[in-house]
């Protein structure tokens, strides 16, 4: 086994920078996306905003406080966190517990605040996965030896899915998919497990209907403007008013109960709206960047967990924001998917700053180079 | 490729990751450069539809008066009434009252307004501001009111098919409401909100304001105090002859304006009947100028005045009657089968015998009273400012064999429209010049007149000697013949009545009968021109001179009053009507001659049956009267 120099590395101040920025910009694009209709709805324009302000000062502390946190810690506690996540998952469809939304339930009820299952899940599962691929790095070139991995994300998935929330189930899917390719799963392998995925898609449609009425939504949303295709006409309105430098921020007209879901999964489009092609630019750069930071710290790792760790965070939030940017510009069928640190959201913005904790916990116990990794 | 999972290995798919992140993210950039730079232009526009609500300002419907500024035509304020779901706090009140007060079914308003699909729910338009009124004070949340505008009649059934109607958006859709109605209309303005999805104005923006422009004022040539006399006398010719319709015009001779055209039935212009299409356009058809009939005797007019004219005749010329004349070897009928023996043209005018106008028809040929009709404007629309009129039926001229031109003579084988024959006859009454007929004098915007119509002469038809010749033989129709129940007392009146047959599935329809008179006053120096129909009465007779005559003598004699014109003195003689029934025809007539009064006949035979009136009336002299005749004493 590698052995660890403590504190060799440095703490990673861009990282933590870049997420403090893109927490407060969500809380004020939430605040502009949201206020209008919070008041109508709620009768109170600060109801999201409060919540998320709640979040994001609960994310910040648990980013420093997991930052301090020896990250080896999660790999002892991997079965606990696993069991938690998967309890979490089955305690929304308990009655009275869990959340009905949308025709979804998805949420457990808190004293304070709802909570999201999927988004503790997702990062179990990377917890989960890391830690068993260092654990048989040898065994990942054999089909049998990742088996325990898909075993684990497939029990994930099912639960996800059941709620049902198909946009999660797919992201854990894909997020599985890299991280086999990251802990050094074969090409071979990977095929054979996307190729009958890929065949689930048109039995997925069977099973709900409405799927194949959004698919054809997204190719050609004019022909159903009130309908499928509503949701993303509005989307590429709001984008397509914001122009080059945007209408300003707050200056929205698409927040006013045009665009539904503006404050979470479409919130990307009210800050193309607002602050135009610009604004969308330097958020694209500042997620390109963390996620870059998120790899480099992977590549520095003191060992094979913190690599796969950094690795499977890096990856977890480019999916999301490729995914969330993919569908409000109609680029791929629409999906609710949140955009990280910024769309409303405590439980995930939560999630996605104690993981930057996780990332910094491992650039602090970081070598110069990925050399110093090296046997073999 | 790779046996053994190296550190390199991961470090390589650790790249491979980030390249793959990086590209994705770089192609989603390419894509929002698309959207925001490429198709924003396109977007924004599109969305701007949707970002503003425009409320029209509704321009305020012209007024329409009559010649002396009476209004008949003019606007009041109504309210449309709806409801805001959202607003609503108790539904089952908001139902109860309006349902009740609106008179609408509970159970259908209830689903309509608790289906929460739609922000706003228009209940009632056209509300009295009254029931409005009441609405509100039942205070009840939810309930919300816009003031709109509603035509109102407030002559209500007077000129019904004249003036027309507008539909509920106070567009005209018949009669001179349809035909000045860009006029009438004006341009309605906007009021563009910035609003929500809902319709909401959002707070802080500003209302973007077009004023409305006010429709024109129009006055029309019609007098509704003549116009009421003639809608009257119309009424009155309706239920007493058990008529299917009757319709009447008065035009003033000098100018071819419409004083009064009315029509019965009729309808509250207040109250269209739109339930029964069918109904409705039938009742709201101004027959007047749409529909054409057999003008009968009153066409005599005009073969004697184109005769005349055309030196074919003249004022001494005599005619002999033996109550046919054989045209083609074709045996034509007058209309008093015994004969009217020799007569002068005069004479011949006043009895209204058939022979003599077959006899001018035939001396004039079919090209010289053609070119006559022509010029009187017949077989062709006069030009009136109204939508559907018709151009009359004349046949082809180069069909016309000579029983054609015996018959076109005295008004049988053409057809015309009421409107047509007392434009006309306008002309023989003001000495020649025919005038196209007109129903708006004046349009005014916001008390600016706009336009001012003049009397169109459309062409000289005959010269004055001609006109005076004819008028005075007209004047002894009303004075000595058919039409003296149109006298009134102390006033000339020229004149001529008319009865004929009606045609139907190709034939004449027996016993259908449209009975008129048309004439014009004072006829030394004529004003107005007045045409009575009466389309088939269905009592015990059918002339003219009896159906028709008096309601157009009724209406002269309120216009002279209304117009405070003097009556010449005259000595009125009164004499009795004496026992006819069961005198042989040759006694009655000798009794009645001696009595000095003229009389219509009908049936066949040789003895009198009955009378109107009955024997021992009082009656004036020169009074007209009514004989039945038997084969039995």
């Amino acid at each position: 086994m590698l052995k660890t120099k403590n504190f060799e590395g440095k703490f990673n101040v861009g990282l933590f920078v870049t997420t403090i920025l893109l927490v407060a910009f969500g809380v004020v694009m939430v605040y502009s996306a949201s206020s209008y209709s919070a008041q109508v709805k709620y009768g109170s324009k600060f109801y999201f905003v409060y919540k998320q302000l709640v979040g994001a000062i609960l994310g910040v502390v648990a980013m420093v406080a997991m930052s301090f946190v020896d990250y080896h810690v999660l790999k002892k506690l991997r079965y606990p966190i696993l069991a938690v996540s998967i309890i979490l998952l089955l305690l929304v469809f308990v009655p009275g517990v869990g959340v009905e939304s949308y025709g979804a339930k998805r949420w457990i009820n808190l004293p304070f605040f709802t909570m999201q299952a999927s988004e503790v899940a997702k990062f179990g599962f990377i917890i989960f996965a890391s830690a068993y691929m260092a654990d048989n790095y040898k065994k990942m070139t054999k089909f049998t030896g990742i088996l325990p991995v898909l075993a684990v994300g497939a029990i994930i998935c099912l639960l996800i899915i059941l709620e049902p929330n198909m946009s999660i189930t797919m992201c854990v899917a894909l997020l599985m998919m890299v991280m086999l390719f990251i802990g050094g799963a074969r090409i071979k392998h990977l095929a054979m497990l996307v190729i009958p995925l890929i065949a689930l898609v048109p039995l997925l449609i069977l099973i709900e209907p409405y799927r194949l009425k959004r698919l054809l939504a997204f190719i050609d949303p004019w022909a159903s403007p009130l309908e499928e295709g509503y949701q993303l006409i509005q989307s590429l309105y709001a984008l397509g008013s914001g122009g080059l430098f945007g209408l300003g921020l707050f200056n929205s007209r698409q927040k006013y109960l045009f665009l539904t879901f503006s404050e979470s999964d479409f919130i990307f489009s009210i800050i193309g709206e607002e602050l135009g092609l610009v604004g969308c630019l330097i958020v694209i750069v500042a997620f390109a960047s963390l996620v870059i930071r998120a790899v480099n710290i992977a590549k520095k790792a003191p060992d094979r967990f913190g690599s796969f760790l950094a690795g499977g965070i890096a990856s977890l939030i480019a999916i999301q924001v490729i995914i969330n940017i993919a569908v409000v510009t109609g680029s791929i069928p629409p999906t609710g998917l949140p955009l990280p640190f910024i769309s409303a959201g405590s439980s995930s913005l939560i999630v996605f700053c104690s993981s930057i904790g996780i990332l910094q916990s491992i650039a602090l116990r970081s070598h110069k180079g990925i050399k110093a990794l090296g046997c073999k | 490729m790779y046996k053994t999972n190296t550190l390199s290995l991961l470090r390589k798919r650790l790249l491979v990751v980030v390249t793959s992140v990086a590209s994705l993210f770089f192609i989603l950039f390419g894509r929002l450069c698309y959207i925001q730079l490429v198709d924003g232009k396109e977007l924004q526009a599109k969305a701007t539809s949707q970002w503003y609500r425009d409320l029209p300002l509704t321009a305020k419907r012209g007024i329409i008066y009559d010649s002396c500024g009476e209004v008949l035509a003019d606007n009041k304020d109504v309210y449309t009434i709806y409801v805001r779901p959202n607003a609503v706090k108790d539904f089952n009140a908001v139902t109860t009252v309006l349902s009740e007060i609106l008179g609408l079914d509970y159970q259908t308003l209830y689903q309509k307004i608790t289906a929460k699909r739609v922000s706003e729910i228009t209940i009632k338009r056209q509300v009295p501001s009254t029931t409005a009124e009441i609405i509100k004070q039942c205070g009840v949340d939810g309930i919300y009111y816009a003031i709109d505008s509603q035509r109102n009649y407030p002559q209500s059934s007077l000129l019904s098919q004249v003036l027309g109607y507008t539909d509920i958006d106070n567009n005209g859709q018949s009669g001179l409401e349809a035909y000045y109605d860009k006029y009438l209309k004006g341009v309605n303005g906007m009021v563009y909100t910035e609003t929500d999805i809902k319709g909401t104005q959002i707070q802080g923006t500003t209302l973007k304001y077009v004023p409305s422009i006010a429709g024109c004022d129009v006055s029309l040539t019609i007098d509704a105090q003549i116009q009421s006399f003639a809608q009257s006398a119309v009424n009155n010719a309706l239920v007493e002859w058990n008529a299917k319709s009757a319709g009447m015009i008065v035009m003033d001779v000098n100018s071819g304006a419409i004083v009064g055209m009315a029509m019965a039935p009729n309808f509250d212009l207040n109250a269209v009947p739109r339930n029964d299409i069918e109904t409705l356009n039938q009742l709201s058809k101004n027959t007047m100028l749409v529909d054409v009939y057999e003008p009968g005797s009153t066409f005599k007019i005009f073969t004697t005045a184109i005769a005349l004219s055309e030196g074919v005749t003249n004022e001494s010329a005599q005619f002999y009657c033996p109550g046919y004349r054989i045209v083609d070897g074709q045996r034509i009928k007058c209309w008093r089968y015994i004969g009217h023996g020799n007569q002068t043209l005069g004479d011949g005018v006043k009895n209204s015998c058939n022979c003599v106008f077959m006899d001018l028809a035939q001396k004039l040929g079919t090209d010289k009273l053609y070119d006559g009709l022509r010029n009187f404007g017949f077989g062709k629309k006069t030009g009136v400012d109204f939508y559907g009129e018709s151009s009359g039926i004349m046949m082809k001229q180069s069909q016309v064999k000579t029983v054609d031109l015996a018959r076109i003579g005295f008004g049988q084988a053409v057809a015309v429209t009421p409107l047509q024959l007392i434009t006309a006859v306008s002309a023989v009454a003001n000495g020649g010049t025919l005038y196209e007929p007109y129903f708006v004098s004046k349009i005014s915007s916001q008390s600016k007149t706009v336009f001012v119509r003049q009397p169109t002469a459309v062409r000289k038809v005959l010269d004055k000697e001609t006109c005076s010749l004819v008028s005075s033989m007209l004047e002894k129709v009303v004075s000595e013949g058919g039409g003296s129940k149109a006298g009134v007392e102390g006033f000339k009146i020229a004149g001529k009545t008319g009865t004929a047959q009606k045609y139907g599935d190709g034939g004449i329809a027996q016993g259908k009968y449209i009975s008129s008179f048309v004439g014009y006053a004072p006829a030394d120096n004529p004003k107005y021109a007045v045409l009575m129909l009466v389309d088939e009465p269905n009592s015990y007779a059918y002339y003219g001179s009896i159906v028709a005559a008096p309601y157009a003598g009724e209406v002269f004699r309120k216009i002279f009053d209304y117009k405070g014109m003097v009556a010449e003195s005259e000595d009125v003689e009164y004499t009795v009507m004496p026992e006819l029934c069961g005198l042989p025809l040759t006694e009655a007539t000798v009794a009645l001659k001696e009595c000095g009064v003229y009389y219509e006949m009908d049936g066949e035979g040789k003895f009198v049956s009955s009378t109107v009136p009955v024997a021992g009336t009082k009656i004036k002299k020169n009074e007209v009267v009514y004989i039945k005749i038997t084969d039995y004493s």
